[in-house]
């Protein structure tokens, strides 16, 4: 997975976050939210991140934000280092990436109006004069099909679909490089969904953005994502190119995952590739199993799993898996 | 799948208004819906289309000062729901229907033990036959719902408190609460939507085992198709306060006919790919101010001048499957 | 490429929006207000007190006998037609006298509040989104230095340590009030202050000033305002209480818990010098309560 490094908006290199909870005997306890992530971005692609509770995946988005310092590792963006709290960063840099969150009711100002919500972009990170922001704030809805006596209303007095739509006006009003998506359209439905996403997409070519995409929803994943990475408590279980993901899933816990996915057609049934019944509850990230952290909830367990922690290796070309199954026994 | 022809829950032409400044919102318009005995029921919609308004309405547990229900009739075994009496509606909420909500964590008291909550109920539905219930009987049947809910070491948990359980357990004991007396009808509201994907899979694995078991009649509310797909026998497509299509779960997924539905089955992602269909242009109506005729003709492509004028009724197009549209009915 | 005349017509359109939101707001919150029948109640209290004391000199029966004014031969005589509330021992008209004294209690309601609740917000805006420091250690502990202190004392120390009069009376009760505000933002302040609206500000660059007052300080401010209307009560109260023992506005300026005092030695024989002041206290506080809840009611639930 050499490239030339100019091919990469963003790498994130033996990433580890820690969150320390209290003490016991024998020392401090942390909660090891993100244990060691490799992950790189090109520059224009969509890549998706997924997992469930506890995997970590939130944590590295706020990490990269500059919500969080990270413990030890280090994030490049475009070659430069990044790994600190958004307080030290120069303005460029918080210009260059923006962040969509999960809930917009919670990530929108309830008492301000639109218009002041995307004042605050806009004066900070362009040089609009105070005349021309009003223009240029219908331009931004406009784009998000948005008429513009929207800028007087209020965020609880619009729908959640549309609330989300002003929360990726705010993103994209600073003309950023990189945009952040956590769980945009999870608490959105399906039709809402799709309008965004279909919105999104459509930015990403218009304006050559770069998206780091979390979210639960596989099937979603499947349709926008050119590469999908999958977590679990706090580590990469694998990582390949969107099609090679559904078709031949190689860590078990993927292949779990995408059983659990609700199909809707007999055919889509019929498309997932290995059946695994999820069983199981997931573990606390407090107390994360020995060995790989899956093993407790694996149906293809060995015993060399509940004592050694597999390590990344490249199955195929472009395809990443960290699992004892595919452990060259020797070396490595 | 056969079923018997006993209909067990049967909501004829359902209006509820709700009061707000300027008027009310005309939340339903209309909802019919049937159950029978031993049926797995599907309601499907997006937020705020009024399928919680509906089930709540058939318990009677809306907040009484603010709704209003102008017209409509929700007969349970044949008896009508709206008119009964105080002590008929505390039957039907112990002993006949019991109702599982979508969020376990907020429908599970946190400074109370699992076993003072199901013992609770328990002590309800029974209360209405015996006049004083054995501590230790109700303690032994708290444990065996927990038990039939796979939920691990069941004696013990009797004396958690929610806060120590994971959301799944929550929701498995939410489960056990509803199957801790025998029940003819279980509404499950968006079960598992708010925990994680394998989790909730168990969870729905679970219900269904418990509806196979036990012969009891479910409506299952759920915004998500394959959801329906997998856990229902006959669906209701609801959109605005309206059934805009009816059918057996396996006849609507091969042959949706109403404007709305299709759009739905457009807009769910697939897991074979190619990208994501438009979504249905528009937004839902302003309940204040409905659309005048069928609610959903400002988003429909193909609204001609009827649909603007009057609403249109269920009309059956094949066995089973009914559809309130004039382009499905031409 | 767009047309400029469109677009500067989407543009006037818009621009005329905000005065009919106004007016639709305004009406959405009297209709929250108006649910429960003794809002309207406190309302109509608290306007007929206000109004009255306003056109006191105009509304009242006998306005001289606000001022220096004895008529002994009318002295205690029992409520009439002529004087409602009867007359003290002085001869003065108990009512007019009750009316006049509105005024010096709303007067200081507004200015206790208006010099109490802007430092106290400040303090607790500062000290909330500096939880965690010294600064909000420090903030909030002067603040519990002032709360532990029984308000009435702290205020007839302050008072009696000054000239007895109105104003020395009302920064006696301005001292002692403000901490009640420190501590109520505080708590909203710092809670508000995790919101994911917060933190996207705060990731964009916003400056510590904008955060604070643009984004957390709209967040913090309905209680604020119902606690000022429930408040304007109790200061009356307070101020009560202080010229019930002399201090505050001095004779021959009536005042509400002086007028009590003044008719507590003529018990139980001429009842109505006590019982009328004392009831007007009352009411005074119900009317505000109630209007409070009904503005706690209109504020409060487009937060949830």
């Amino acid at each position: 997975m050499n490239q030339a490094t100019n091919n990469e908006i963003l790498k994130i290199e033996n990433l580890k976050k820690y969150f320390r909870i209290g003490k016991d005997k024998r020392g401090p306890i942390f909660v090891r939210a993100v244990d060691g992530v490799n992950l790189n971005i090109k520059f224009g692609e969509t890549l998706g991140l997924v997992g469930e509770s506890g995997s970590g995946k939130s944590t590295i988005a706020y990490t990269v934000v500059g919500m969080y310092r990270p413990t030890s590792g280090q994030i490049l963006f475009k070659d430069k280092k990044i790994g600190m709290e958004a307080a030290k960063r120069p303005l460029s840099l918080k210009r260059e990436i923006q962040i969509v969150f999960q809930d917009p009711g919670s990530s929108l100002n309830p008492r301000q109006t639109i218009e002041q919500i995307l004042t605050l972009p806009l004066r900070l990170h362009t040089q609009t004069p105070k005349r021309q922001l009003r223009e240029k704030m219908v331009e931004l809805l406009e784009k998000m099909e948005l008429s513009p006596d929207y800028l007087y209303k209020s965020p609880p007095s619009i729908g959640g679909g549309e609330k989300q739509m002003v929360a990726i006006a705010r993103a994209l009003a600073p003309n950023p490089s990189l945009i952040v998506l956590d769980e945009p359209t999870s608490a959105l439905d399906v039709s809402v969904q799709a309008k965004i996403i279909n919105k999104l997409m459509d930015l990403q070519k218009e304006l050559n953005l770069t998206y780091l995409f979390i979210t639960h929803d596989l099937s979603l994943m499947r349709n926008i994502a050119k590469r999908i990475a999958i977590m679990y408590l706090g580590k990469l279980c694998e990582l390949a190119d969107a099609v090679t993901f559904f078709e031949k899933p190689l860590h078990p816990y993927t292949q779990m995952l995408i059983s659990s996915v609700p199909a809707i057609s007999e055919e889509e049934e019929n498309l997932k590739p290995k059946k695994v019944v999820s069983i199981g509850e997931i573990p606390s990230p407090v107390n994360i199993p020995s060995g790989c952290s899956f093993h407790l909830r694996c149906p293809y367990k060995m015993p060399i799993c509940s004592e050694v922690d597999p390590e990344m290796i490249e199955v195929f070309s472009g395809h990443i898996v960290r699992c004892h199954l595919f452990s060259k026994p020797e070396n490595e | 799948m056969e079923t018997k022809e006993n209909v067990l829950l049967n909501i004829k032409d359902l209006h509820v208004w709700y009061r707000v400044y300027g008027g009310y919102l005309k939340v339903l318009n209309g909802v019919h819906l049937m159950v029978r005995e031993g049926e797995r029921v599907g309601l499907v919609g997006e937020t705020g289309c009024g399928k919680t308004t509906t089930m709540k309405s058939i318990l009677q547990i809306l907040p009484p000062g603010d709704f209003h229900i102008p017209q409509g009739q929700i007969f349970y075994k044949g008896q009508d729901v709206l008119k009964m009496s105080f002590g008929e509606l505390q039957r039907l909420r112990s002993r006949e229907i019991a109702m599982i909500f979508q969020d376990p964590t907020a429908a599970l008291n946190p400074v109370f033990t699992i076993g003072a909550q199901i013992g609770d109920v328990i002590k309800y539905s029974i209360a209405l036959e015996e006049k004083k219930v054995h501590k230790e009987k109700i303690k032994t049947l708290s444990a065996r719902a927990l038990k039939e809910a796979y939920l691990p070491d069941p004696e013990r948990m009797l004396v958690n408190y929610p806060l120590q359980l994971s959301g799944g357990m929550r929701q498995r004991v939410c489960i056990a609460m509803s199957i801790s007396s025998k029940r003819n009808l279980l509404i499950a509201d968006e079960p598992g939507t708010s925990l994680d994907v394998t989790i909730q899979d168990q969870i729905l694995r679970l219900l269904k085992e418990i509806v196979e078991k036990k012969g009891t009649s479910i409506i299952l509310i759920t915004h998500s198709l394959g959801v329906a797909r997998e856990m229902t026998d006959r669906i209701y497509v609801m959109y605005a306060g309206t059934i805009v299509e009816t059918a057996p779960a396996k006849t609507l997924f091969k042959n949706p006919l109403h404007p709305y539905t299709k759009g739905l089955f457009a807009s769910v992602p697939k897991i074979s790919g190619g990208g994501i269909a438009k979504g249905i242009p528009g937004r839902i109506p302003d309940y204040l101010n409905p659309p005048s005729g069928c609610r959903f003709h400002p988003r429909c492509e193909h609204a001609s001048q009827i649909c603007m004028e009057k609403p249109p009724q269920l009309f059956e197009i094949e066995k089973d499957h009914s559809v309130a549209c004039y382009l499905a009915q031409r | 490429m767009r047309n400029s005349n469109q677009f500067n017509n989407a543009i006037a359109i818009s621009l005329a929006k905000p005065k009919s939101i106004f007016w639709t707001n305004l009406g959405r919150n009297w209709f929250k207000f108006s649910r429960n029948a003794l809002s309207i109640l406190g309302l109509v209290i608290v306007l007929g007190i206000i109004i009255s004391a306003i056109l006191a000199p105009w509304v009242t029966p006998y306005p001289e006998h606000a001022g220096p004014f004895v008529d002994f031969d009318n002295a205690g005589q029992p409520p009439s037609l002529g004087h409602l509330f009867g007359t003290d021992n002085f001869g003065r008209d108990v009512l007019t006298r009750i009316i006049f004294s509105f005024r010096g209690a709303l007067i200081m309601a507004i200015v206790v509040l208006a010099l109490a609740v802007p430092p106290g917000v400040l303090l607790g805006l500062i000290a909330g989104y500096f939880q965690g420091t010294w600064i909000d250690t420090v903030i909030m502990r002067i603040t519990d230095i002032f709360l532990a202190v029984p308000p009435l004392i702290l205020a007839l120390a302050i008072a009696s340590v000054l000239e007895p009069n109105l104003m020395n009376a009302m920064i006696a009760v301005t001292v002692m009030w403000w901490p009640w505000y420190t501590r109520l933002v505080y708590g909203m302040a710092s809670s508000v202050k995790n919101e994911y609206f917060v933190i996207a500000a705060e990731l964009t660059g916003a400056s510590k000033f904008h955060i604070i007052f643009r984004e957390i300080l709209p967040n913090c401010l309905s209680p604020v305002f119902t606690k000022m209307a429930l408040d304007v009560g109790w200061v009356i109260l307070i101020g009560a209480s202080l010229s019930f023992v002399g201090l505050g506005e001095q004779p021959p300026t009536p005042a509400l818990g002086q007028m009590v005092s003044d008719g507590a030695r003529y018990m139980p024989t001429f009842w109505w010098m006590t019982v009328f002041p004392a009831l007007a206290i009352v009411l005074t506080i119900l009317g505000f309560n109630l209007t409070g809840d009904g503005i706690r009611d209109m504020l409060e639930t487009r937060m949830g």
